[in-house]
């Protein structure tokens, strides 16, 4: 009874650990997407789509990638090229719900500041036919 | 009346004594013991929530119900801690907000800055105590990302009816 007592003040003395500082990147998708997207990426149904199953797919495709920076949310946020490029490849390393494969290469700033200067208009539809393309690719 | 009150007295601790034994009271002490240790890790209210933290050494000066406090450098709206919650907690009756505005605020007692959700509570009509509409590093409606003009209670399950606003510690930003 003293030991699971002991073990719940311990579990206390966790939980009240003095945070550590929070890595730039991370604190990038906190201040610009985790408002709507929450800390683990899953988003509102039906009102935020979720992004524990949808970067990596995306992030496989050359016009998954550019959807993924054109993203209204992305694309007219006020984070740099080299922001957004480090910012991307951390949330699909850590937001995804399934391990990243090898093939996944890294964004670049060059490679942001080409996608994001083409508007994208239509947000939903493009993000489901790229899904629906990225499941009929998936064996 | 006095030797009344200790005969009393002792007819009901020798009732007590022939009822209980040491070992089922040791038991109950340890009962104590654990519940008490565990009832703060109960989930109560926390599931929507990103971990809720303080700040380093304690070092928290100000009034929660101020609209000068630290923490509500971005605030808009009414404060839960006058409202029969806190700071980072809803009010009886209500639901936190899952989406949010974040933004960063200064905390003079640590001199570090510390990133802040502003979870609305929803459910409820509106408090109507202790406005604060402080706004640093709001942007206008036309960059709806970095707006917090917006009732954040839409992406609730509970309705669109705004009650208050937490602020809760959510990250230490360098």
């Amino acid at each position: 009874m003293l030991a699971l007592a002991g073990a719940c003040l311990s579990l206390q003395v966790w939980a009240a650990q003095p945070l550590a500082p929070t890595p730039p990147v991370q604190a990038n998708y906190m201040l610009n997407c985790m408002g709507c997207h929450l800390a683990d990426g899953s988003g509102a149904p039906g009102k935020v789509p979720s992004l524990r199953d949808s970067l990596l797919p995306l992030a496989l495709s050359p016009a998954g990638r550019a959807y993924l920076v054109q993203v209204p949310g992305v694309a007219q946020s006020p984070l740099a090229d080299e922001e957004i490029a480090q910012l991307l490849a951390w949330m699909v390393r850590n937001l995804g719900a399934r391990a990243v494969p090898p093939e996944f290469v890294d964004f670049t700033a060059s490679e942001v500041a080409g996608y994001r200067k083409s508007p994208l208009v239509n947000v939903r539809e493009t993000r489901a036919q790229l899904l629906a393309a990225a499941q009929r690719l998936t064996p | 009346m006095h030797n009344a009150f200790d005969a009393l007295v002792e007819q009901l601790a020798r009732a007590m004594a022939r009822r209980s034994s040491r070992r089922r009271f040791i038991g109950g002490v340890g009962t104590l013991l654990f519940g008490a240790a565990c009832v703060p890790l109960l989930p109560v209210a926390r599931g929507e929530s990103p971990r809720a933290v303080q700040p380093d050494n304690g070092a928290d000066p100000g009034d929660p119900q101020s609209c000068e406090y630290w923490r509500h450098c971005a605030i808009d709206g009414y404060l839960c801690s006058c409202c029969g919650g806190s700071v980072h907690s809803c009010p009886p009756g209500t639901e936190p907000s899952a989406v949010t505005w974040v933004g960063t605020c200064h905390n003079p007692g640590d001199g570090h800055d510390y990133i802040v959700s502003y979870n609305d509570c929803c459910g409820k009509t509106e408090c109507g105590r202790c406005l604060c509409n402080r706004n640093e590093g709001d942007k206008p409606l036309y960059m709806p990302f970095k707006s917090n003009d917006y009732n954040w209670c839409a992406g609730s399950q509970v309705g669109i009816a705004y009650h208050c606003s937490t602020a809760r510690i959510v990250g230490l930003a360098k």
